[in-house]
């Protein structure tokens, strides 16, 4: 970027790309999706000890206001309509986080009747943090994987 | 066995007489067996004879002793299913425990005891939910923890571990459907590692 000059005069050069990926990542604001236990250590990364606000992410109440969707716990067969409802009413660019053994593949009820076997069987998933539950720095370091991914993603430019 | 089970044993005696199929004490708890007749005056007089004065009911579960190793000793033996009540006396500070054995396997029914204890109302949907057992005179019978339009009664002996279907999500159709079941069932026989007579118990 040619800043010579420019700068001094209060202008900085970027492309759009970046500019909106900077925008779309300073202010991931997830959908609360608390599901079982997994929604505890949720609830943990989001409180003062660990305080994902310092990454601008604010818990959302409302699919219509939210980015991200974590889904954290287990997704049994009579919640999967309303998880999906809920990921439909979500406004684009929208990423889902699948946290914990449960949501990544069914975990420990792999074989059960009720019990949806991953929930990138109903949604689709961009990262996946395992664990039973995951750490709140696990989780952290899912949603800074997220910010990575969307770095990557180009809206104006599209590479081939 | 204590003075207040003594007490306890032999108001459950002198009151309920001949309505006890069979009673049995262990572990400082007593259980009775009650046939499906006099289920419903059973459970009335539990509540309202002073001397028994179990005014709350705790718990009602069902149970499938289809595959039960060990028959239930001096009960009925050989029916399938069976509603087990947990009551309990605050004004005496005990507890009994009230088992019932519906009469046919197929189609098990045991009346209901909302109209005695209101507590009972969803153990008793939750019973027929999982068990298929059937409570006539319970004021809204119907599932309450399977999905929507679940088929079967998954805590029987006989319903597989994984099911009958599985669910997805189905992008031509917009919407969640289910499937028949793609995997196969695993059943987990946990390994024992503990050294022979832990904690002095015989190992089985």
């Amino acid at each position: 970027m040619g800043i010579e000059g420019i700068l001094q005069e209060g202008f900085v050069t970027t492309t759009a790309d970046k500019l909106i990926n900077y925008m779309r990542t300073g202010s991931m604001w997830p959908m609360t999706f608390g599901l079982a236990c997994c929604a505890i250590e949720m609830i943990h990364t989001g409180c003062s000890r660990y305080d994902l606000d310092r990454f601008g992410i604010v818990f959302r109440p409302s699919p219509r206001q939210s980015d991200v969707m974590i889904v954290a716990g287990t997704l049994t067969n009579k919640m999967a309509p309303a998880l999906r409802k809920v990921y439909d009413q979500m406004a684009e660019p929208r990423w889902v986080i699948s946290m914990g053994s449960c949501a990544n593949g069914g975990g420990y009820y792999h074989y059960s009747y009720s019990v949806v076997r991953g929930c990138d069987r109903i949604v689709p998933v961009d990262i996946y943090v395992p664990g039973c539950p995951p750490t709140s720095e696990a989780l952290i370091y899912g949603l800074l994987q997220l910010q990575g991914k969307i770095n990557r993603t180009s809206t104006i430019a599209r590479k081939p | 066995m204590s003075a207040k089970l003594e007490t306890l044993r032999q108001n459950l005696t002198q009151h309920l007489g001949h309505r006890i199929a069979a009673m049995q004490i262990a572990l400082d708890e007593i259980t009775i067996d009650v046939e499906v007749v006099n289920y419903p005056e059973t459970m009335q007089l539990l509540r309202d004879i002073p001397e028994l004065g179990f005014a709350q009911l705790i718990d009602l579960c069902g149970v499938d002793y289809s595959t039960y190793g060990d028959a239930p000793e001096g009960a009925a033996v050989g029916k399938r299913f069976a509603a087990v009540s947990h009551l309990l006396s605050v004004t005496h500070n005990w507890r009994v425990r009230v088992r019932c054995f519906a009469v046919d396997d197929e189609f098990p029914s045991i009346p209901s005891v909302v109209s005695i204890w209101n507590s009972v109302n969803w153990f008793e949907r939750e019973a027929f939910d999982l068990y298929g057992i059937v409570f006539p005179g319970h004021p809204d019978l119907r599932r309450i923890l399977t999905d929507y339009g679940f088929v079967g009664h998954p805590f029987r002996k006989d319903f597989p571990t994984t099911g009958y279907v599985e669910m997805r999500y189905d992008d031509a159709q917009k919407r969640v459907i289910y499937e028949p079941v793609s995997i196969e069932m695993r059943e987990i026989t946990p390994r024992i590692v503990r050294p022979a007579n832990y904690g002095n118990v015989e190992n089985a």
